[in-house]
């Protein structure tokens, strides 16, 4: 289905979400290779162990057993993964789906952690007392709400925790993002590139709550 | 040869330490960049094997710090990623940048070559 949103819509997928969509899949390569690290030197020291057992050395059992159980974490992490980039993949469909903020922002919260964690910061996703239903364009979204956590990285102490919190209001939905340490009144000019555009294609606005170091996404949109 | 192995994915580091052991190195590993310097302050390496992207201190940061502690220890860098960025930084900055997952053998070989005189 078409819309007047479209072409705009289009214009801003071309620009700030493909970076976007290419900053996910790298940091999904990365998490990746990482779990294709772990299951190839467990397999490698099987091989290592039966090589050994082979000259008369005795094998330990549960060397074996732990060997044998990372193989499991590993592919079911790198399901975990995968079904995210999936989800995300797929949202890039939809110019006009449905969206449930909670849902949507979790993903997105999951994308981020990898890089989160590499500045030692924690990502926390508060559910809503109720659900946050509506529709719009769920890719355009992600992209924004990533673009805020770029930006809450760089002002955010290592160590720290933010906290997203998606909550119905009057006028449609917010989001909010705590803990940025540095948020101040610059904040806008520091937004990442790609930010304006992306909300306009959104129709929503942010601002700032300088006294609980609150970014907050508004978004006037029709709630299911 | 004894090696510093600093990876932040321990069960990575842990499985490989593991199996360097077991050809004969004395291995020594850390997850956290703070753990790696203590572990140099305490003992003399030949060389070190480090992961690139690490939490709060990146290997090409934490090269830096073991150097002001050990200045003639040796360094082989090791990543998930595969850019040529990365790629052009760790050449640069080690005798060897390997791409996860390593072949061990290709590793050995390049340990040896790192800490040849």
């Amino acid at each position: 289905m078409r819309n007047d949103a479209m072409p705009v819509q289009y214009d801003v997928i071309g620009g700030a979400g493909l970076r976007f969509f290419g900053k996910v899949s790298a940091s999904i390569t990365h998490e990746l290779k990482n779990v294709l690290a772990i299951i190839n030197e467990n397999a490698g020291l099987l091989e290592d162990l039966s090589y050994a057992a082979q000259r008369g050395s005795a094998i330990d059992p549960d060397r074996l057993n732990r060997a044998c159980l990372q193989f499991t974490k590993q592919i079911n992490r790198a399901d975990g993964i995968m079904k995210n980039m999936s989800h995300f993949a797929h949202s890039v469909d939809a110019f006009d789906g449905q969206i449930n903020l909670y849902e949507l922002t979790a993903l997105v919260a999951n994308l981020a952690g990898r890089l989160a964690a590499m500045r030692k910061l924690t990502l926390e996703v508060t559910p809503p007392s109720t659900p946050v239903v509506f529709s719009g364009n769920p890719f355009l979204l992600q992209n924004f709400i990533w673009l805020c956590l770029e930006f809450a990285f760089t002002a955010t102490a290592a160590g720290g925790t933010l906290l997203l919190s998606p909550a119905k209001d009057d006028g449609g939905a917010t989001l909010r993002i705590g803990g940025i340490d540095g948020l101040d009144d610059t904040f806008v000019s520091q937004l990442p590139a790609g930010s304006e555009d992306l909300l306009v294609a959104l129709g929503a606005t942010v601002s700032a709550d300088y006294h609980t170091k609150e970014l907050i996404l508004h978004l006037a949109w029709r709630l299911s | 040869m004894r090696v510093l192995l600093v990876d932040d994915e321990k069960e990575f580091v842990t499985t490989l330490a593991e199996r360097l052991t077991l050809r004969g190195f004395k291995v020594d590993f850390a997850t956290l960049a703070h753990d790696a310097l203590a572990l140099a302050e305490k003992n003399i390496y030949d060389l070190a094997v480090l992961d690139m992207k690490m939490p709060g201190t990146s290997g090409l940061e934490l090269k830096g710090l073991l150097q002001k502690i050990q200045k003639d220890l040796k360094f082989i860098f090791l990543t998930g990623h595969g850019s040529e960025a990365d790629y052009a930084a760790g050449s640069s900055e080690s005798a060897c940048y390997l791409v996860k997952p390593i072949n061990i053998d290709i590793l050995i070989a390049q340990m040896h070559e790192a800490v040849k005189p």
